[in-house]
């Protein structure tokens, strides 16, 4: 019974490739709203990662002779109160926002499933990190960015900081959660059984099968994460000028509101799409990986 | 209840230990030594040492740490670098504000949120509630900030129907307008996870037998809605408020900030750009133990809502 028990805790290894499970690709294809939020973020991914490539001209590049100039065919999101192009600076920006929540996303959740997964494999340790945890939810992600940038001085990594610390917890409860649910399967029982090495119980039988759990948590929480980057870089806790990033360049844009909108009202609004591409196709991953979770 | 109250306050404890004890870090690994930033630059090397011997800074860590809670405890969280005040006086100037700030906000948001989404369940399926719906995810993936500047652009500068900078006085003497447009912004971003959540609720408890027996005794519909479903479908709700606090929190530093409105956010966000590290210290101390009560009282909110709660 045992090696067949363990034959199905094992073969899930090979379904656990994000997109290794039949037709996920196609389904979310088929959901019209997720497909074009795809796009739409591929679409700013890549200029994000091509940005010296496609950005019209340099982001820091000023030109007092064009300050404040409304979107035209030259500078298709005007110009901000140095004349630098609002377009470049928005591709720049991106990059930066982008790198700041994929940084927290990734090692906040790795940082976050390991602690999660240990505390249900290590009964011992259960106590200690969900206290832990405990004690990093009292901490409000603002508040967290708020105190880092306290510390190490506003910047890009007083941010990123934050957000990983913001990002951890959660995962951690998210990830204890899943890896209890495997914890009470007979194929855990039977690994132990015939004497399988703590690290491949944890590796290939408990992580595996929590990973698709966490990375649809992971995706939904994409989204919020870089809200909170960017109000932190709203608040000046991130980058500095004349570095780009997008809740910076809006709250540089507050102070010419009533002259020139465009300023603040531009790289908003390029937060808002982001943020609102990434919250569908969390949807529609939850939707197709892990329907439990729906509300 | 009571015991139930009781049990929640000595499971905050230790997460309000870690709280002050992460504080009392922060100006342990402030890389600056704080005997010299309150001293100035050109301090001398005794009077620098007499501040030192003052703050308890030659002490063992762990001992500080202790006279730091005593300190707190008796309310004394240092002074000012800037404004040479007390912190504590400084705070119990700016709490007044923010929670105000809050309060209005939810205000806003959860009859909003608690309408919307009860209309969306009861109407499923149909454009209203997909429109509504809609709406929702537009609104939890907007920035605080943009709401707060397409407000501040139209309602307070091109329209000029409401003031959009500071405060003008409490609530109560005059101060409404001026509340306004910082707790509308606020309260935007919660009125969508709250609206999704209500409509999650209100469908669950649709389908419940209580409901049926309700429609059978022949109340009229707007009664069973009301008192039977939506009496019932508070309770996730109300753990999401919960939940939404830190969110909530966040976004009061941001529309404070935004605002010019007097309170912590704003505090404590000046405070770091200055340096201030004792003011930022507790500011950022009095946002977490709020952050913490409002979880508090959201259980508690919890255990009166749902009696099933406190056989558990």
């Amino acid at each position: 019974m045992s090696a067949e028990t363990l034959d199905t805790g094992f073969a899930r290894e090979s379904e656990t490739g994000v997109f290794a499970r039949a037709g996920v690709l196609r389904r979310l294809a088929r959901d019209r709203a997720a497909a074009l939020a795809g796009l739409v973020l591929s679409g700013i991914v890549l200029a994000a990662l091509f940005a010296p490539w496609v950005a019209p001209y340099d982001p820091y590049f000023t030109d007092l002779t064009k300050v404040m100039r409304p979107p035209d065919a030259e500078h298709w999101f005007g110009t901000d109160n140095t004349g630098r192009d609002i377009l470049s600076r928005v591709i720049f920006g991106t990059r930066n926002t982008l790198i700041l929540g994929l940084v927290g996303v990734i090692v906040g959740g790795l940082i976050g499933g390991i602690m999660g997964i240990f505390a249900t494999y290590y009964r011992r340790l259960d106590g200690w990190i969900m206290r832990l945890v405990d004690i990093m939810l009292a901490f409000p992600a603002i508040l967290i960015g708020l105190a880092v940038a306290a510390i190490f001085g506003a910047g890009l990594s007083a941010v990123a900081i934050a957000l990983v610390v913001a990002t951890v917890p959660a995962v951690a409860r998210e990830a204890r959660g899943a890896a209890m649910g495997v914890m009470g399967q007979d194929f855990m029982e039977a690994g132990r059984a015939v004497g399988v090495s703590d690290g491949a119980l944890i590796w290939r039988y408990l992580t595996l099968n929590c990973i698709s759990t966490i990375f649809v948590f992971l995706t939904l929480r994409f989204g919020q994460i870089i809200l909170t980057g960017s109000a932190l870089g709203f608040l000046g806790m991130g980058a500095q000028p004349p570095t780009a990033e997008l809740g910076m360049m809006a709250a540089q844009g507050r102070d010419f509101l009533f002259m020139a909108p465009h300023i603040a009202t531009i790289p908003s609004c390029v937060i808002f799409v982001i943020v609102l591409a990434a919250n569908l196709l969390g949807d529609a991953f939850r939707d197709v990986f892990d329907p439990r979770l729906q509300t | 209840m009571g015991q139930q109250i009781v049990h929640r306050l000595l499971i905050s404890i230790p997460a309000l230990v870690g709280v002050l004890f992460l504080c009392f870090c922060l100006l342990q690994v402030v890389p600056a030594d704080p005997a010299m930033i309150i001293a100035g630059p050109d301090a001398k090397a005794e009077t620098i040492a007499a501040i030192r011997q003052e703050l308890g800074l030659d002490r063992s860590i762990p001992v500080q740490f202790f006279e730091y809670i005593l300190r707190v405890l008796r309310g004394d969280l240092g002074r000012s670098i800037i404004s040479n005040r007390m912190v504590s006086e400084e705070l119990a100037m700016t709490i007044g504000p923010t929670i105000e700030l809050m309060l209005g906000a939810m205000l806003i948001a959860v009859p909003i949120g608690l309408a919307l989404g009860t209309l969306a369940a009861v109407n499923r399926g149909s454009l209203t509630d997909r429109i509504i719906m809609a709406c929702s995810v537009a609104g939890v993936s907007m920035p605080v900030f943009f709401i707060g500047l397409i407000l501040i652009q139209f309602v307070g500068f091109k329209w000029a129907l409401l003031p959009f900078t500071g405060r003008t006085g409490p609530v109560w003497d005059g101060g409404l307008p001026s509340l306004i447009l910082p707790a509308l912004t606020l309260g935007a971003v919660l009125i969508g996870p709250i609206a999704r959540l209500t409509r999650t609720a209100v469908l669950e408890v649709l389908g419940a037998d209580f409901v049926r027996t309700a429609r059978a005794k022949g109340l009229r519909e707007r009664v069973v809605i009301i008192h039977h479903a939506l009496r019932n479908a508070m309770i996730p709700v109300v753990t999401l408020i919960g939940l939404q606090a830190a969110f909530l929190l966040g976004g009061a530093v941001v529309t404070e900030t935004m605002f010019s409105w007097p309170g912590v956010g704003r505090l404590a966000v000046g405070a770091i750009v200055s340096s201030d590290f004792p003011t930022a210290q507790g500011a950022i101390m009095i946002l977490a133990i709020a952050f913490l009560t409002i979880n508090l009282l959201v259980d508690v909110l919890y255990v009166y809502l749902d009696p099933r709660v406190q056989r558990r």
